[in-house]
């Protein structure tokens, strides 16, 4: 380097680094100290949580303190705390002299035990080391020598002092001797001090308890511990650890309050002088459901089994909460919380909690009613089907076996017969044997078999109406219509729209009606239509049905609208329908795989009849479907009242039937292939009975798990990178854009959340822009779901994991809360609910329609008691007749003064068991059920019983039924001969002594007896033969009642006639109306 | 241009490293070569002016009277090294506190990642395998790496440039060794890095990772291309070709070893050099074999029922 200037000294040996050393020392040293703070708060984010939950925390129970106080105060202010303050007084005054003595004598021994045991573990230390010397050592001579020893020390004298100054000698025994004398003396004066304290700490606990029965809140006392225990808080880590669950939750490190015992809300956790709450007061309220922690202990379940997210980490909040792109477990969003109900909560229709209002809830009737799982399969739901295979097959099963075990005893009888000798012979036979009894006992198995797929092809229904029937039922013309978009037609109904060519409608409805039955319905006479409205609003058909659009809509949403009827129906076959809706033009045998006619039965010599009695096959003996498979029940009306609520329907029309276009290419045959090939690519057969399709598999994937499905498997074609940044929503369509539940995406959504609502809101949103042919387009069709109902459906599916909890976290209970949940799918089924109240609060259809708003007496009865208030014989026998008559069925059986019907739902006899087992279970009846004996009364009780049945105080027979056309007609309430058969005599009394508090709002009046001296007397005046009887009276009625019989009955109303009835006392009339408006139910 | 998608790669954690390695590698070869041209320089005064020897040491700066002729390591060298130490720490320790360890969930083996990439150290290994079928690539080439590495000792016979910088000294091994590490071992790091999206496709820097992304890549084997059918005849065929590039390279390589460096070549024993032969051959197979896949699209040139190539 000649050109470089060459430096006098050695550049090597005379460079200075101190500067380079002291700038990378001070980074060095900066960058340590960044590491320990981030050590000790930049990675313990919760730290800061817990110091500001202090700050706040203690704020706020200063300003519960003070409040607390004052109520507190108003409480001590009172006479009876004055008078327990004084006893405490009186009793402290009494024992104190005794207990200042004895506490002296007590510190005193204390004092002394300590000189002693001091001195005296010192020695028996050492001596019970010699010991063990002893004990180990083997020789016999060492152990000789160091007995000697020991016995030497145990000899010596030691001094103890006392604390008085004095001291005394003791040997190791006197040492021992004297120290446990002392420690029973003192054990006796303890005993003395408890004795002669006892008053006075019985006083204070009572003065502390009324103080804590007296407040509404905390007392201060409570409040002091709190304040006491956050101030003295040390910032931790809080953890739930459930190792059985492999659950480690520390969400309470930053969510202090979550069980704090007070109501926290944000804005009370807002620290002063901020005006809107900060992240620290949203994470410290308290959990907005106390009354689910209490049935979901934390310390068992801890947190995330429900909400989700990362439960063990710390470092962030978006780490805790899981919102990072490796969590496979985010927390549910909050208007999803619910999800995690479902983790656990699968098998429930309505959760125990029996709550109203539960967005799962009504997720899991929405997506039975929409009939998703006509495509989708989902655990639990439509299970019929898949039970009905199981049982065919272990009929064939069996069968089978029968089979084989004949041509084996054969075989075995043979080899019997060539045996060499007689033992062998007879171990053979006696194996043939054995098999032939097999056989019966298959036999057995088998016609149980029958009987479970006579009940299941009794319970599978479809949630769409039968096609093959749409000869019989439709007007032609209407159905290309009614497939374009059938919320064109009637904006409320289940059918989805499919998005359907006008080619592949064509198609279709040429297959359906080419393949459906051609029998023709018997003809009807027109009815009066004006009667049929009537009929349609009272017999109780708007519980499941509407009628009307729009604002003007009234009833039920569970099965159609039936404004439009007129345009599409055919009367002949809506009338039958009325009659009888499960009425089957043509027999289903599952076996042959096709539909029965006469010809069949006609071969066979048998007349052509198939009902629940004659479901057999006549060509193979096996289990016939003879119901349609609807969930429409029988409402047991006359077939001419059926004409008239048909010929009333058929006037809802907006147009002419006639005015539709002509359809005629339905009848081109060369549709009919095309057609099928359609009807199998959307799945129809998924909702609807379709010829050909009886046995069609679902199209859809299964939703069991579809939450815990990896994002990876959801398919969100082009939009995979806009939903992952968040840069564009995709659905354009401002009808479908309504349905998202948050709107419009504003930010990523490329989760589960996203994927669901966006499918649901517009079913083919992931098709835009993808280059397909027909048959590769998504075919699931736009449910035309509002916001609310995406929001639950989204919820039901976040929730449908694959549950990483032990199975004894499932709620799968196996008792009497298992019959609970299966009774709750069945009466989902039928849609009881749009009649019956089942949980108080719970609104039904019916009584939010004005015609029972003024007489709400005229409502269903409530079921609220059920189980304790009915016989389950006796409900098995309604249930499967209510009209409790097999010759006059035109009626209710029970109360057959209201106009809406209980209908003849048909119930299986599985279902029938399920439902009687149900409300045994809902109000904790135990099974089976054992009558209560009903004591018979003496003559004169009789005559009591009577005077007071019949007097005219009583008003038992202005509203019950008699029997006696006349008054029933005016009657409210059920005939009491049926009260022997129908009730449990316990209930029965319970009643009559209180009825609005079995059933709010009910027009039995309350207050009927009043409790005198430890009896339950009649309030009104007694007859005079009362005099002297010391028994409930209640109890007495009751009995009376029970032993009731219709000749009893008649002589009553006969000697009290109908005038009377309705002459009753003043008194009572009054109570009656006090009773009724103070139910409060309306 | 997708930035959004290019920030994602070059910020994952997983990336950190080879983004860092990027601009570090250009310094240290700017930096040897800056030295070795000064080395070079010298070197050429040197040999034309012996005399200047005795005047100059430690290679660049002449001699001066009172300067001692050695210096010691400790504190000369140490108090350099030291500092070097405290600057690597703080780099370490930021890096700690900020980047976290790339932790992702449980694995799930109903479902692969992807793309599933090897940890960056191995990405070049990994890339080969598109090249090769799996037992060359991931066992073979891999052996003879690490063999090849060995046997660098013995086989290079140059004298000179051991403890300076210098390019003109020793040509030949630096420029091997440019092209067998920086072509061939950094590229194909950052090829795995930067351009291997979902599906293993080759993505352009700046274009989007599209899972959904469809591509016509049909590759098709040497043979097929001459319409041969028979198994024995591709493996004769491959055999053929594959002997015939080894033949025909060597001969290439000879006549240049030979005459750019006659004074290596002289020292080197047959053996010394039909092995650097042999590995110099192997490694330019490399690069020859993924232009033939990239632009070709041919597949395997030799065949057999063992192995591919």
């Amino acid at each position: 380097m000649a050109e470089q200037p060459i430096p006098e000294q050695d550049p090597v040996v005379t460079k200075s680094y101190a500067l380079h050393y002291v700038v990378a020392m001070v980074i060095l040293m900066a960058s340590l100290f960044w590491a320990l703070w981030d050590e000790a708060f930049g990675q313990r984010p919760w730290k800061t949580f817990q110091n500001e939950w202090k700050q706040r925390y203690t704020a706020f129970l200063k300003t519960a303190e003070s409040k607390s106080e004052k109520s507190q105060k108003d409480v001590t202010q009172t006479p009876e705390y004055r008078q327990l303050e004084q006893a405490f007084n009186q009793a402290s005054e009494a024992a104190r002299s005794r207990r200042d003595e004895l506490q002296k004598g007590i510190a005193d021994l204390s004092a002394k035990i300590l000189a002693v045991q001091n001195v005296f573990t010192d020695k028996r230390a050492f001596a019970n080391a010699i010991n063990y010397e002893i004990e180990t050592e083997t020789s016999a001579s060492g152990k000789k020598s160091k007995q000697k020893d020991l016995d030497d020390y145990k000899k010596e004298q030691w001094t103890v002092e006392y604390p008085d100054g004095h001291k005394e000698k003791y040997n190791f025994q006197q040492l021992e001797e004297k120290y446990n004398e002392l420690k029973d003396e003192r054990t006796k004066l303890n005993a003395e001090l408890g004795e002669v304290l006892k008053p006075v700490t019985a006083a204070s606990t009572l003065m502390s308890a009324y103080i804590n029965e007296h407040m509404v809140d905390l007392t201060p006392a409570q409040i002091e511990g709190l304040k006491k225990k956050t101030s003295e808080w040390d910032p931790k880590i809080v953890q739930i650890n459930v190792a059985e669950a492999n659950i480690v939750d520390r969400c309470e490190s930053c969510h202090m309050g979550i069980r704090e015992p007070l109501k926290l809300t944000a804005a009370s956790m807002t620290a002063k002088g901020e005006k809107k709450p900060d992240e620290y007061a949203d994470a410290f309220v308290s959990h907005p459901e106390p009354a689910l922690l209490k049935t979901h202990d934390p310390d068992k379940f801890g947190c995330s089994p429900c909400h989700q997210g990362n439960g063990r980490a710390t470092t962030s909040v978006e780490k805790a909460h899981g919102n990072y792109e490796h969590w496979l477990w985010p927390l549910f969003p909050k208007r999803n919380a619910e999800a995690g109900c479902q983790t656990c909560h699968s098998a429930d229709m309505v959760l125990v909690s029996g709550d109203v209002g539960w967005t799962i809830s009504e997720a899991k009737d929405l997506f039975r009613q929409k009939g998703c799982m006509g495509c989708h399969r989902y655990e639990g739901y439509d299970k019929e089907p898949e039970d009905l295979n199981t049982v065919s097959q272990q009929i064939k099963q069996s069968e089978g076996q029968k089979k084989d075990n004949i041509k084996e005893a054969a075989d075995l009888m043979k080899q019997a017969d060539a045996a060499e000798s007689n033992e062998d012979a007879n171990r053979l036979n006696d194996k043939a044997i054995a098999l032939k009894v097999s056989n019966s006992k298959l036999d057995g198995r088998i016609q149980q078999l029958d009987f479970q797929s006579h009940s299941l092809m009794q319970d599978m229904k479809k949630v769409g109406p039968n096609l093959k029937d749409i000869r019989l039922k439709l007007n032609k013309n209407w159905i290309p219509v009614w497939l374009k978009k059938p919320t064109d037609f009637r904006p409320t109904t289940k059918m989805p729209n499919f998005r359907l060519t006008d080619h592949q409608i064509q198609a279709i409805s040429a297959y359906l009606w080419q393949s459906a039955f051609t029998d023709a319905p018997p003809k009807q006479k027109p009815g009066n239509a004006a009667h049929g409205k009537e009929l349609f609003e009272t017999r109780g058909c708007l519980a499941c049905h509407s009628i009307g659009q729009g604002d003007q809509m009234m009833g039920g949403v569970f099965a159609a609208n039936l404004t439009r009827e007129g345009e599409k129906a055919n009367y002949d076959y809506l009338v039958r329908w009325i009659h009888n809706a499960r009425q089957r033009t043509r027999p289903y045998c599952p076996y042959e795989k096709r539909d029965l006619g006469p010809e069949d039965y006609a071969k066979k010599g048998l007349p052509y009849q198939f009902d629940l009695e004659h479901s057999q096959c006549p060509n193979d003996g096996h289990e016939l479907q003879v119901q349609n498979m609807t969930v429409m029940p029988s409402l047991r009306l006359s077939v001419e009242d059926a004409q008239d609520i048909a010929s009333f329907l058929m006037t809802q029309k907006r147009q002419e039937p006639s005015a539709y276009a002509d359809a005629s290419f339905m009848d081109d045959p060369k549709l009919k292939d095309e057609g099928k090939k359609w009807v199998r690519h959307y799945g129809c057969a998924g909702c609807h009975e379709i010829s050909g399709m009886e046995d069609e598999g679902r199209i859809g994937t299964e939703l069991t798990y579809e939450g815990s499905k990896p994002i990876e498997r959801l398919d969100f074609a082009l939009f995979t990178v806009p939903a992952e940044r968040g840069t564009q929503e995709p659905i354009t369509d401002p009808e479908d854009l309504a349905r998202l539940p948050e709107g419009p995406a504003k930010g990523p959504w490329y989760d589960h959340k996203g994927f669901f609502e966006h499918k649901l809101a517009e079913p083919n949103v992931y098709d835009k822009g993808k280059i397909k042919s027909e048959t590769e387009t998504l075919r699931m069709p736009n449910l035309h779901l509002n916001k609310e109902q995406i929001q639950a459906l989204t919820t039901f599916l976040l929730g449908s994991e694959e549950s990483s909890l032990p199975d004894s976290y499932q709620y799968k209970p196996g008792d009497s809360r298992g019959d609970i949940q299966r009774g709750w799918w069945i009466v989902k089924k039928y849609n009881c609910m749009g009649c019956h109240q089942f949980i108080p609060g719970q609104k039904t259809i019916l009584m939010g329609l004005p015609q029972y708003r003024e007489n709400p007496e005229q409502l269903p009865p409530k079921l609220l008691t059920e189980g304790a208030r009915v016989d389950p014989e006796w409900l098995r026998r309604f249930l499967s007749n209510p009209a409790l008559s097999e010759a006059d069925t035109n009626r209710n059986g029970v109360r057959p003064y209201l106009k809406v019907r209980m209908p003849t739902f048909s119930f299986s006899d599985n279902e029938l068991r399920a439902l009687v087992r149900f409300f045994q279970a809902l109000s904790q009846q135990p099974i089976p059920y054992i009558p209560e004996q009903v004591p018979v009364l003496t003559a004169k009780e009789t005559d009591m019983a009577r005077s007071l049945f019949s007097s005219t105080a009583a008003p038992c027979l202005k509203c019950h039924a008699t029997g006696d056309p006349q008054h029933d007609k005016i009657a409210t309430a059920p005939n009491f001969l049926l009260a022997k058969e129908r009730l449990k005599p316990d209930w029965a009394e319970r009643w009559v002594l209180d009825p609005q508090a079995i059933s709010p709002g009910t027009s039995m009046p309350s207050g009927l007896f009043r409790r005198e001296n430890n009896q339950w007397v009649f309030a009104g005046p007694t007859p005079p033969s009362f005099q002297g009887y010391t028994k409930d009276h209640s109890r007495l009625l009751v009995d009376y009642i029970f032993r009731l019989t219709p000749e009893e009955q008649r002589r009553v109303a006969a000697s009290r006639g109908r005038t009377g009835a309705s002459n009753v006392t003043p008194s009572i009339q009054k109570q009656a109306a006090v009773a009724a408006g103070g139910g409060g139910s309306r | 241009m997708d930035w959004h998608q290019l920030w994602e790669i070059a910020s994952a954690p997983d990336n950190v490293p080879i983004v860092g390695m990027i601009p570090l590698l250009f310094f240290y070869i700017y930096l040897a070569w800056k030295q070795a041209k000064a080395n070079d320089e010298l070197i050429g005064e040197l040999e034309t002016n012996p005399a200047m020897a005795k005047t100059h040491h430690r290679k660049t700066w002449p001699f001066r009277p009172g300067w001692q002729k050695e210096v010691h390591v400790w504190p000369f060298l140490l108090r350099i090294e030291f500092l070097a130490a405290i600057i690597v720490t703080i780099v370490l320790m930021i890096w700690s506190i900020t980047l976290y360890a790339p932790l992702e969930e449980p694995a799930n083996p109903n479902l692969t990642m992807n793309p599933a990439k090897a940890p960056w150290y191995f990405l070049g290994l990994q890339e080969m395998l598109v090249y090769f079928d799996p037992w060359i690539a991931g066992v073979v080439m891999p052996t003879l790496i690490i063999i090849g590495l060995m046997v660098i000792p013995y086989i290079d016979t140059n004298p000179l440039g051991s403890g300076y910088y210098t390019w003109k000294q020793r040509k030949f091994a630096i420029g091997t060794f440019m092209f067998g590490f920086i072509v061939l071992w950094v590229a194909m790091i950052i090829i795995g890095t930067f351009i291997r999206g979902p599906g293993w496709q080759w993505f352009w820097p700046g274009q989007t990772w599209d899972h959904n992304r469809l591509i016509y890549e049909v590759n098709r084997d040497l043979p097929d291309l001459f319409g041969i059918t028979s198994n024995l005849a591709k493996g004769i065929f491959g055999a053929i070709v594959v002997g015939g590039y080894f033949a025909a390279g060597g001969f290439l390589v000879h006549a240049f070893f030979r005459r750019y460096n006659p004074k290596d070549y002289k020292r080197m024993s047959l053996l010394q050099y039909s092995i650097m032969q042999f590995f110099l051959l192997t490694m330019v197979a490399l690069p020859i074999k993924m232009a033939l896949r990239l632009a070709l699209h041919i597949k395997y040139v030799w065949i057999t029922p063992w192995f591919n190539v």
